[in-house]
């Protein structure tokens, strides 16, 4: 019975270090996923909020988007999906992927600093694959 | 013919469900005309599910822009080719080619059981149906049927998009189908083993073959994904951890999982219900694939749909299925009794438990990880993500123990390891791990993961290195064979052992390319014609760039193109001139999209040059060919090792199709035994 007693110990020391693993893995690279709204309203309450790392998504808005001249810094400002008027501008340092347009969703990876421009290190632009058109932009395809 | 393959879909439908109740029913009853009955509605449901898809494929032939797959799949400019592969480009086709295939496995498993274990098929039988029944219920019913026609008929279609527009994109979904359904098949045993009560090893023998299958296409598929993310999503990575890859990992991680821990059942008796238990965990998580990749309900780079009914159908489906099994072992637990217990922390038993319960723990990390921004939501109403950095803190350690476990389980006697045997197995390969560490650290290798990584990878190889010179040399000296052919018998008169060990190979080299990720280099430039620029690999080459500048090409809607701007760059190789290489953006005509980026690859068997032509300084001035306009953002990767992720992938579907190969000696046996039983017959007419 020892010899199963220690068996169980390593079964136990598994799962638990398993667990560990997931609880630590989770609380050291979790990421808020919020939309522009709630991110502006929770900055307000809680100027900390600075600094913890954030995903949003939110539209680009048409025109907006600039390039830097002589260095990899894309510029442009975000909207929120549902109510246009809350916006803040986005600073990119990285190639931007090919879907990007200056009329697209994205998912933004950052920070919103104090100063109000949010500061992306990932872009992903949503859509991928799902390229599945609506009647009326299939009857305008032909014309 | 579409509209023929219409109706065959609707036909299907009573069919499956008659042949799924006589399954049931003749299991209970034992009547042989149910039995048949619900056998022969599998080649019927087979064959209507073909014609079905026939349907589908005419209509991508024909250019049947009135129905709605088509239409969104589809162009008449498209290539014959993707038309051809249209059937499994997007959610509904795909859908039709999974219960075709699963009805195709079903022939196959039908047939070849016509004369044998007849206790268990007319259960199999039933549970096959139910499960097409399912995937037929969804196509007709779900908004996804494949036939649905629009209102009215485009001109034209939408096309396919260009990024699926890969070979590996047109081989990588099929291969994987084919590990998910191939599944189904050691499911419905498993289940006819439940219902009849014979809870013995058969089941297992019988659907051994089956798992191999299904593992093999699962392991080749998944590694298919990743080449085709690595050469066509242009960022230079192959895995991402998104919730779709992270979808078809999950059932590979259990069905391992299960190849492991069925050899303690043969060969102790032991674990019957976790056996079952895996068997039914890993079909219910290749549908939960299936819904992942298909419903779009965790955001993801390749969803496809976002429709919420079919995602109440799956999850209702899933939701029973897991009842059912959870009562049936319940019930059967009496039965599932183990044989033996085990004895020593030190022992192969031991060294397999481990490996399951860390092959489960990933699979539920990564579950967990995939799920959390869903779970998050549901308790907080807060949706938080965790990204890559999540899988990785959690399966780097994980996997390193079961890299480490590699080498340990196979060589660690059963039941218990005396001293003796582990000093005489482990003295060597361990000195061998560690002057590896070392050495690589004399040679400047800082990089901790991909240090640990490789050490143990040397203790591995040396491990199976031993096993398979020791085997080759016991053979040669007791049989007196030549060292080639004595390696040669050795491995095919015991195909499972060596094939397994194949496999093992297989996968130590992958992680060894895994760890070469922990040296790659990125570098961006912005240069104009006849710019130079040097980038230095780990391995110690100087690549020499020269850009040679920016070439136009006007598509004119041919292959859907509007225009290509291809970037030539001349490589130099520590001065060995080593031709050009081109790495492109292309405009599709029939997206409203921005151009989609070609990366240029050379490879060598240390490392991988890849160029990305980020973007175009001035790319109106570049279409107009306007010679001043030809500076481009050029960003240069080095891949060290990756070529060796593709070589473990061969090793493990090399040893994997060596395990399943039927035995020389046992088709032999059979010869004898025929012969053997003619003999008597013989004497008997005389």
């Amino acid at each position: 019975m020892k010899k199963n007693g220690r068996f169980m110990v390593g079964l136990v020391g598994v799962a638990a270090v398993v667990t560990y693993l997931i609880w630590t893995g989770v609380s050291e690279t979790m990421v808020y996923y919020m939309t522009p709204v709630e991110l502006v309203e929770k900055v307000s309450e809680d100027p900390t909020f600075h600094e913890v790392g954030v995903k949003v998504g939110g539209m680009v808005v048409p025109g907006t988007y600039a390039r830097v001249e002589g260095e990899l810094l894309h510029v442009f400002t975000v909207s929120d999906l549902v109510d246009e008027s809350v916006t803040f501008v986005v600073e990119y340092r990285d190639a931007l992927p090919d879907t990007f347009t200056d009329d697209v969703e994205v998912v933004l990876e950052g920070k919103l600093r104090a100063d109000g421009v949010f500061e992306a290190t990932t872009l992903l632009t949503k859509c991928g694959s799902r390229y599945e058109a609506s009647p009326e932009e299939l009857a305008g395809t032909g014309s | 013919m579409t509209i023929l393959g219409e109706f065959a879909l609707w036909i299907s439908l009573p069919v499956a469900a008659w042949g799924m109740v006589l399954g049931y029913a003749g299991g209970r009853t034992l009547r042989g005309d149910l039995v048949l009955s619900a056998e022969r509605s599998i080649y019927a449901v087979f064959g209507l599910l073909v014609i079905a898809c026939l349907g589908v494929s005419a209509a991508f032939l024909g250019d049947r822009f009135e129905y709605w797959y088509i239409a969104n799949y589809s162009n008449a400019n498209l290539e014959l080719f993707y038309k051809v592969t249209g059937l499994w480009a997007g959610q509904r086709g795909s859908l039709l080619f999974w219960a075709v295939l699963v009805a195709l496995f079903g022939v196959i498993t039908v047939y070849t059981n016509r004369k044998k274990n007849r206790e268990f098929m007319p259960y199999v039988a039933g549970v096959l149906q139910t499960i097409m029944l399912f995937f037929i219920v969804v196509l007709l019913f779900a908004d996804v049927n494949p036939f649905e026609r629009l209102e009215f008929t485009p001109a034209d279609g939408r096309g396919l998009n260009p990024q699926l527009q890969n070979y590996w994109m047109t081989i990588h979904p099929p291969t994987l189908y084919l590990g998910f359904t191939a599944f189904t098949i050691p499911f419905a045993f498993a289940v006819a083993a439940l219902l009849n009560g014979r809870l013995d090893a058969r089941w297992i023998q019988l659907t051994r073959r089956w798992i191999l299958t299904s593992w093999l296409f699962l392991s080749v598929g998944i590694v298919f994904g990743m080449r085709w993310a690595y050469e066509e999503l242009g960022w230079g990575g192959y895995w991402f951890w998104d919730p779709v890859e992270n979808a078809s990992l999950l059932p590979w991680l259990t069905a391992t999982a299960f190849l492991h821990s069925v050899q303690i059942q043969e060969n102790r008796g032991m674990l019957k219900v976790w056996n079952m238990s895996l068997v039914l965990l890993t079909f219910l998580l290749t549908i939960f694939a299936t819904f992942l990749t298909r419903s779009g309900l965790i955001e993801s780079v390749h969803s496809f749909a976002q429709e919420l009914k079919i995602a109440y159908i799956f999850l209702s489906f899933m939701g029973a299925v897991l009842a059912v099994s959870v009562v049936l072992i319940l019930y059967r637990l009496p039965q599932l009794r183990s044989e033996n217990q085990i004895e020593s922390f030190f022992s192969r038993e031991s060294a397999f438990l481990f490996n399951n319960l860390l092959l489960l723990g990933a699979a539920f990390s990564v579950m967990w990880g995939t799920m959390f921004p869903l779970i998050s939501e549901g308790f907080t109403g807060q949706e938080i993500s965790v990204g890559p950095p999540f899988f990785e803190k959690v399966n780097f350690p994980i996997g390193l123990v079961l890299l480490a476990l590699v080498g340990i389980g196979p060589v660690i006697a059963w039941r218990r390891a005396t001293k003796r045997n582990l000093q005489k197995n482990f003295t060597i390969p361990v000195t061998v791990g560690a002057i590896t560490a070392v050495s690589l650290f004399a040679l400047g290798a800082r990089h901790e993961l991909a240090l640990v990584t490789w050490s143990i990878s040397a203790f591995v190889l040396t491990i199976i290195a031993t096993e398979f010179w020791k085997g080759t040399r016991a053979r040669a000296r007791i049989e007196g064979e030549g060292y080639v052919l004595a390696f040669f018998h050795l491995i095919t008169r015991n195909r499972r052992r060596w094939g397994g060990y194949t496999v093992h190979v297989g996968f130590v080299l992958m992680c060894i390319g895994f760890a070469g990720a922990g040296y790659n280099t990125d570098s961006r430039f912005n240069v104009e014609p006849g710019d130079v620029v040097e980038v230095e690999s780990p391995f110690g080459h100087t690549y020499e760039l020269t850009y040679e500048g920016l070439s136009m090409s006007i598509g004119r809607g041919e292959r859907n193109l509007l225009w290509q701007a291809i970037a030539t760059v001349s490589v130099r190789r520590d001065g060995e001139p080593q031709g050009v290489l081109t790495t492109e953006k292309r405009q599709y005509t029939n997206r409203d999209t921005q151009p989609m980026t070609e990366v240029g690859i050379r490879s060598i068997i240390q490392e991988d040059l890849y160029l990305i032509l980020s973007a175009m300084n001035d790319s109106g001035g570049a279409l107009r060919n306007d010679p001043g306009a030809q500076g481009i953002d050029l960003q240069v990767l080095i891949k060290p090792l990756v070529n060796w992720i593709w070589i473990g992938c061969l090793f493990i579907a090399i040893g994997t199709v060596i395990a399943l190969w039927p035995s020389v000696d046992r088709a032999r046996m059979a010869r004898e035994k025929a012969v053997g039983s003619a003999e008597p017959a013989a004497a008997g007419a005389d």
